[in-house]
């Protein structure tokens, strides 16, 4: 695109000086004589370009931002309905990973939930793991200690369950509920799912006390 | 449309007079020039610590043995004198001759020019000595030490107080586009820069929030520094050359506006996939769309860039790679799109297109523009500068699509995990060496600029055919 002139590189000349551009460039923004009564398009598009962007920009925003919640990470996520930080976790997803921490419940009823033959009873088809929520709840709260029958077999109470709800493991009520709820719908047990509150009050109307025997549990409902 | 061609006033060289004094005299000459000197002396360091952190890409051995030239170390060394160095002291000083220029009357407040332009070069160098050592504060395009900190804020006032003098005491109310981009680049940086400081450095935020932050300075340094500085210079001096009145330039404002309240959230794009919360990111992902017009009004606006002329020729090609610069933000933001570009090279290509496409070409350009009406004299040599443009140019185009082709094969390659790390070393080293090239070539070119300057400007001063009478 050389023009037959090329201007000197050394020193171009400039074809407008200071005062010039100031001022043709103040009257291109100034109102203009609507030449030939032909209206100018140019405005008119920017308009629409801007409007466009615009649409486009608050649909996405609309979609993608998460509510402007600063809890929530993925873009595709809606923050829970009242904007609490707080994720709804599934009880049973819970519950099996606490079933699996190490020393806890997996330690002794085993990821079978079979138990060890003659120590550590079954949990898997046991009337005393899908029974009474009254019952359960105690176990685990405050252990249990004896002579225990399980699916029909005897266990000596050569070892003792432990209380998962004070000294050592202090587990919260959420944490025993979603433990509870897991081993009562798991390897083919179909109990009711076991709630936080219903674990608090058993908790509140206790109170303190050592491990439970089977026969005490049995007045219990 | 518009580009009525203005009725060709008294002859042009008159015009190129210094407002208001006579040539020999022209008030903040000498700052100017130093500024504009010792912008030029960083560019070529910059230049050498680029071509050390290219080798180092595909020979990680070299010069590694010497803790001050480690890779990490060389990447912020050239970082910080590209920006700070070459586009923050040319730059500002070329505004500040802008706002002088269209004020009408000569420069005020060039001694603060002077004294400010002293101290940061002494800070900047300071600043280069201590990350060598290891005081870097870490954070991209946010390199120096935090103690020479409040020496280049203050340094900086007082180079932008000439600024802003010319700029309140101009004779003409209305302002044109250049004035704005001018002004608006020495007003943002204090705030940006004093920000960051407070919220990274005196009291810094926590966690996730300080990436969050940092990536916010990082996008505004450019978004309302860098590139306003660049198009001070380029809307200032296609009107000039090209003798018309910009095309399209009452959506210039649109554009202008656009960049100040749109660009500063665009930050967040690179944090995409990262742990902050989504609404940041997707945020960025929609400015740095809506940031497409503002790039369509600058190709609209100075598209005469495209006519005849050396000095023409870098501005054309700096409005190019700033507009495409624009776009490729625009489609690489989409999130589908970022996943696998991001943290590659393909990251660094963006970067130079921006940086040394865009923004130092639009520099050059002007400054090219500039110097004999600073200097009261023509460049002493067309063939170095015609020659500065070739070497520009090549290397400018070499170095963005050899960085972007390997950032595209270690994208893919990180993305599949049967591919080892040293196959994936072996598919990028081809682009890498190339890009080293690349690198060679833009250093050669800039020394002819810093010789070409050396001739015009400091060696026969006032000698030789004055063009300013
Ligand atoms: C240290 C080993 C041990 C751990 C850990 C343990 N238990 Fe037990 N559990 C026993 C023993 C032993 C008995 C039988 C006690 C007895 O014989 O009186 C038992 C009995 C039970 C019973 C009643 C009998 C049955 O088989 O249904 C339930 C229900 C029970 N455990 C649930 C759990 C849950 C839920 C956990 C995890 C939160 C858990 N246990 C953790 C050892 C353990």
């Amino acid at each position: 695109m050389s023009s037959p002139s090329q201007p000197d590189p050394r020193f171009e000349k400039a074809k407008l000086g200071d005062d010039e551009l100031l001022v043709a460039h103040e009257k291109a923004l100034g109102p203009k004589p609507d030449e030939r009564a032909r209206y100018r398009l140019a405005p008119l598009m920017m308009l629409f370009a801007m409007a466009g962007v615009i649409l486009f920009a608050a649909t996405y925003l609309n979609r993608y931002s998460g509510r402007f919640d600063r809890s929530v990470y993925d873009e595709t996520a809606l923050p829970n309905a009242g904007g609490a930080a707080e994720a709804k976790v599934d009880p049973a997803v819970a519950g099996k990973r606490l079933f699996g921490t190490p020393g806890a419940c997996v330690t002794c009823h085993q990821a079978t939930g079979e138990g060890i033959p003659g120590v550590y009873p079954p949990l898997a088809g046991s009337e005393w793991a899908t029974g009474s929520e009254e019952r359960v709840i105690r176990i685990v709260l405050f252990g249990l200690k004896g002579p225990v029958r399980v699916r029909g077999t005897d266990f000596p109470g050569t070892a003792a369950m432990p209380a998962f709800g004070a000294s050592g493991f202090a587990w919260s009520d959420e944490k025993i509920a979603a433990v509870l709820t897991y081993v009562r719908q798991e390897w083919g047990n179909k109990a009711a799912a076991v709630t936080p509150q219903q674990v608090h009050k058993i908790r509140q109307s206790v109170g303190e006390r050592k491990e439970w025997t089977q026969d005490e549990l049995l007045t219990v409902k | 449309m518009t580009t009525a061609p203005i009725q060709a006033g008294p002859t042009s060289g008159e015009w190129d007079a210094p407002a208001g004094a006579g040539a020999a005299g022209a008030p903040g000459r000498g700052p100017l020039l130093f500024l504009i000197g010792s912008a030029l002396v960083w560019l070529v360091v910059s230049g050498v610590f680029a071509l050390i952190a290219s080798i180092q890409l595909h020979t990680p051995g070299f010069l590694s043995d010497c803790p001050i030239l480690t890779h990490g170390r060389v990447r912020v060394l050239q970082e910080t004198a590209f920006v700070y160095g070459w586009l923050g002291t040319a730059g500002p000083a070329l505004a500040v001759w802008i706002l002088g220029r269209l004020s009408g009357s000569p420069l005020r407040g060039t001694s603060w020019l002077g004294v400010g332009a002293a101290f940061w070069n002494a800070g900047l160098a300071l600043g280069l000595v201590g990350i060598a050592i290891g005081d870097g504060t870490g954070t991209a395009l946010f390199g120096l030490p935090a103690y020479v900190h409040p020496v280049m804020l203050a340094s900086y006032a007082a180079i932008a107080i000439a600024g802003v003098l010319a700029w309140t005491g101009r004779r003409r109310g209305p302002m044109f586009a250049a004035q704005w981009y001018a002004a608006a680049a020495l007003f943002l940086f204090p705030w940006l820069f004093s920000a960051a400081d407070i919220m990274l450095v005196l009291a810094p935020v926590r966690g996730v929030l300080q990436a969050v932050v940092a990536g916010w300075f990082a996008q505004g340094l450019w978004t309302l520094w860098m590139a306003p500085l660049a198009l001070a210079g380029a809307y200032y001096v296609v009107p000039r050359l090209t003798g018309k009145t910009l095309p399209n330039y009452d959506a210039a404002s649109l554009g202008f506006w656009c960049l100040v309240f749109v660009g500063g959230w665009t930050g967040g794009r690179h944090l995409i996939g990262g742990p902050v919360p989504a609404w940041i990111s997707t945020l960025a992902v929609v400015t740095t769309a809506m940031l497409v017009f503002h790039y369509v009004v600058v190709a609209l606006n100075l598209r005469p860039a495209l006519g005849a002329g050396s000095v023409l020729r870098f501005i054309a090609f700096g409005v190019g790679s700033y507009v495409l610069g624009g776009f490729v933000d625009a489609v690489t933001a989409a999130r589908s799109v970022a996943v696998s570009t991001q943290f590659t090279t393909f990251d660094q290509a963006q970067q130079q297109l921006a940086l040394y496409g865009g923004v130092s070409m639009l520099l050059y350009g002007t400054l090219y523009f500039a110097i004999p009406r600073i200097a009261g004299r023509a460049w002493s040599s067309a063939d170095l500068l015609r020659g500065h443009f070739a070497l520009a140019a090549t290397g400018i185009a070499l170095l963005v699509v050899s960085l972007g082709a390997a950032g595209l094969s270690q994208g893919r390659d990180l993305a599949d995990p049967s591919v080892s790390f040293a196959a994936m070393a072996t598919h990028m080293q081809v682009w890498l060496l190339v890009a080293t090239g690349a690198q060679a070539i833009l250093l050669l070119g800039n020394l002819l600029l810093a010789v070409n300057f050396l001739e015009t400007a400091v060696l026969k001063p006032g000698s030789g055919e004055g063009v300013a009478s």
